[in-house]
């Protein structure tokens, strides 16, 4: 009823190569699409501030993991090490009179260089050994930023963002600032899309899926494991500067530890490896639902429903939380992203029952 | 008797609704971290804000009718969750703002400023944020990190002199744990020690390579520069060392938990102490009286009387206090006239809970008083009295970082 997929037949190459092949999908794009372009006339600046904005940019970076992870199956486990080199060369590279727009590309092109410098581990090892290999990329990098003054912005270790603009918009208004950050965010969600039917993104699932065999069929895994990371590397890195502009405009070193990069693989693994919208649904789970959580208890609380202590009362919201990431993964292992195509194949024939998928 | 009563109450109420000045709620927000990083002070630090917020609202503090509401929050330390809760706790009204968290603080500070919101960072925060031309809406309000260290070196020159000692800073390798790196070198010139620096990695669950160089070193007295479950493991790592109780110096964040978990070899241990430990204070008196006896309290009873619990007191203590005096000018009270408020404090101590405090529009640290305590086994003795170490120096390296953070925007 929805879809009205019966009477749709891709007769070209070009209709059955479109990114979004059912009319419906489209049109669904497009009205989301719309709808986010025009938030900041609808959602009120404490939703729009607090909630999309990081959402978006967190989605931003989640999609840059989940090429890395979901797509090449390369894990990493100090995804925040490279948006902290992103966000810190983009600061300093403007502070030195790089045009933004520049310093975007160039922080994007320092935290690639710097993710592929490890990433050369992943040439020799795999797993459990990959992810102790990028844990030390975590540790050195947040070593080195706090260590070295001229990095982290002197004894307070505070960065704060210069005023900047962008093709002639300031980013200065909370509505600037998520335009940017959206425009980043679709960017990567459109380049995502189509890698996966490249000859690379083929490559890259060739790699995850076993390397040696292909290496047989002719793919370099040398080649394709460094682009790999270099290419990943570089969307976190440029995420990272627009999470630096666009939402904290102050930059400390914990924005970027060890936890954050765990909240990264969580994004990723729970909206499902590899997916884009995953990714979203992912990023959006594990930033928004625990403040929503706390938001809800707490007013629970103030109206005499949970008379509990303020101790216990903080940590309800993280059990409530770890209770249904454990949930969703037992319902569906592969993800929100799993989830929602269920629901998409169940609608696509309804009244009927079997999907063609 | 009845009617009497309730005629009594009939004409207060009358007398209420025909006030000129209508009631006004204040709201605070205490955005902190409960789950993650300073869980150590944070359940304490909060119970003794929000009992004394009740102690306020039970016996009128702000004036007939006003009452002051805590918004508690819990933002696990992560900086997008604190600008969420501030986000919406700015709209239900906060105009006060304590998150006692470092890097939530940083995240928002340039937010709050710009909104004109007051925000406090009580015993932690950037030392800079005191000179208040600079951040007009940032109240350290206790001795920062920065006077923490002055007056316990002051303490070592008051009880065993400077000139040619050795002393040992034993610091997480953090920004935090590198603050009195600055104040050590100044002092080091004017006073004729020498110091070293011996940094351990976060979160300092082991500190024994750290230790075994300082052994080496041989200092003569020691600090130490650490939060949390970090403090009891130094202790005890350095009486482990060699080195006696009565040579160690710690920083604000060094409690009766951590004295529990030592055990009997703490006895000599001396810290940086902004307010008085202990319930023998009468403001403390009150709380258990008319909140805790009352059935009012916000946590375990257990805890009153605690360094951190009388720490979350006097701040907001000195909050209310800063309400009280915006209110008095008749306006209605926002982030302007609350700031104005504080600006007002001058010799406030809590009824002797904490050094009189007194802010100015230039000085947002009110002074930078404290004094320094001894664990004798079973409670916190004071040794010194409570003044300012080397005020110059430290408002010199206030200014002197005030000024580089206003030429890096």
């Amino acid at each position: 009823m929805f879809y009205r997929l019966s009477g749709t037949y891709h007769t070209s190459y070009q209709a059955d190569r479109k990114l979004w092949k059912i009319p419906t999908d489209r049109r669904l794009v497009i009205a989301l699409l719309v709808l986010a372009l025009l938030a900041p006339l609808y959602v009120s600046p404490l939703y729009l501030g607090s909630y999309v904005l990081p959402w978006v940019i967190w989605s931003a970076a989640a999609l840059s993991l989940t090429l890395l992870m979901g797509l090449a199956g390369q894990l990493h486990f100090g995804f925040a090490a490279v948006m902290a080199i992103g966000a810190y060369a983009s600061i300093h590279l403007v502070r030195a009179g790089v045009p933004f727009e520049l310093a975007l590309l160039l922080s994007g092109l320092i935290a690639a260089v710097i993710g592929a410098v490890f990433g050369g581990a992943a040439l020799r090892v795999k797993g459990l050994y990959l992810v102790m290999a990028t844990l030390a990329m975590q540790y050195l990098v947040d070593w080195v930023v706090v260590n070295i003054p001229a990095i982290s912005g002197g004894a307070h270790a505070t960065l704060r963002t210069p005023a900047v603009s962008f093709l002639f918009m300031p980013i200065d208004s909370l509505a600037s600032r998520y335009w940017l950050a959206l425009g980043w965010a679709v960017l990567l969600t459109v380049f995502f899309m189509n890698v996966k039917r490249t000859s690379f993104g083929r490559a890259l699932v060739a790699i995850r899926d076993k390397d040696f065999a292909a290496a047989v069929i002719g793919v370099d895994p040398f080649k394709t494991k460094l682009m790999a990371f270099f290419t990943s590397s570089f969307m976190g890195g440029v995420t990272g500067a627009i999470l630096a502009f666009c939402f904290y405009r102050a930059v400390t070193p914990e924005q970027f530890g060890f936890n954050v990069s765990i909240q990264l693989v969580a994004m990723v693994l729970v909206g499902g490896l590899g997916s884009v919208i995953g990714s979203w649904l992912g990023a959006g789970f594990v930033l928004l639902a625990p403040i929503f959580l706390t938001n809800i208890i707490s007013a629970l609380a103030a109206s005499g429903w949970v008379p509990v202590s303020q101790n216990f009362l903080s940590h309800l919201p993280l059990m409530i939380y770890g209770a249904m990431i454990i949930g969703f993964l037992l319902l569906e292992p592969l993800g929100l992203a799993k989830i929602y195509d269920n629901i998409r194949k169940y609608f696509l024939v309804w009244p009927f029952r079997h999907a063609r998928s | 008797m009845t009617f009497l009563r309730k005629l009594a109450l009939t004409t207060a109420l009358v007398a209420g609704l025909s006030a000129p000045v209508a009631a006004e709620d204040v709201k605070f927000g205490l955005l902190q971290d409960f789950t993650a990083v300073y869980t150590f002070v944070t359940g304490q630090y909060n119970q003794g804000q929000q009992d004394y917020l009740a102690l306020a609202n039970a016996e009128g503090t702000l004036g007939e009718g006003n009452t002051v509401t805590a918004i508690v929050r819990d933002t696990g330390n992560q900086p997008q969750r604190g600008i969420e809760a501030y986000n919406r706790a700015k709209e239900e009204g906060a105009i006060l703002f304590d998150f006692l968290s470092t890097p939530v603080s940083a995240a928002i500070l340039d937010q709050a400023q710009a909104d004109k919101n007051v925000v406090i960072t009580p015993a932690h925060g950037r030392g800079d944020a005191s000179d208040g031309t600079v951040f007009p809406y940032v109240f350290p309000m206790m001795a920062t990190y920065w006077a923490q260290a002055a007056a316990l070196i002051e303490h070592m020159k008051n009880t065993g002199g400077l000139e040619g000692k050795k002393i040992a800073i034993v610091h997480i390798d953090s920004p935090f744990g590198r603050e009195p790196g600055p104040i050590l070198q100044a002092l080091s010139e004017q006073e004729g020690f020498e110091f070293q620096a011996f940094p351990y990695a976060s979160p300092g669950n082991e500190q024994s390579a750290a230790w075994s160089e300082v052994r080496r070193y041989r200092p003569d007295y020691v600090l130490i520069w650490g939060a949390g479950g970090g403090q009891a493991v130094s202790v005890r790592t350095a009486i482990q060392n060699g080195i006696a109780p009565e040579q160690i110096h710690s920083v604000i964040w060094l409690a009766e938990t951590d004295a529990a978990n030592v055990g009997p070899q703490m006895k000599g241990v001396k810290r940086f102490e902004a307010t008085a430990a202990g319930t023998d204070h009468p403001i403390i008196q009150r709380i258990q009286e008319k909140v805790i006896d009352a059935g009012k309290g916000s946590g375990e009873a257990a805890n009153v009387g605690n360094s951190y619990y009388n720490l979350g007191v006097a701040t907001m203590a000195v909050a209310v206090e800063a309400a009280r005096l915006g209110l008095e000018t008749g306006q209605p009270l926002t982030g302007e006239t609350l700031k104005a408020g504080f600006e007002k404090i001058a010799g406030y101590d809590a009824e002797g809970l904490m050094p009189p405090v007194t802010y100015t529009a230039e000085d947002h640290q009110g002074g930078g008083a404290g004094r320094v305590s001894e664990w004798d086994g079973e409670k916190w003795v004071p040794v010194s009295e409570w003044h300012a170490a080397y005020p110059d120096l430290i408002r010199q390296v206030i200014e002197k970082s005030a000024a580089d953070y206003k030429a890096g925007h």
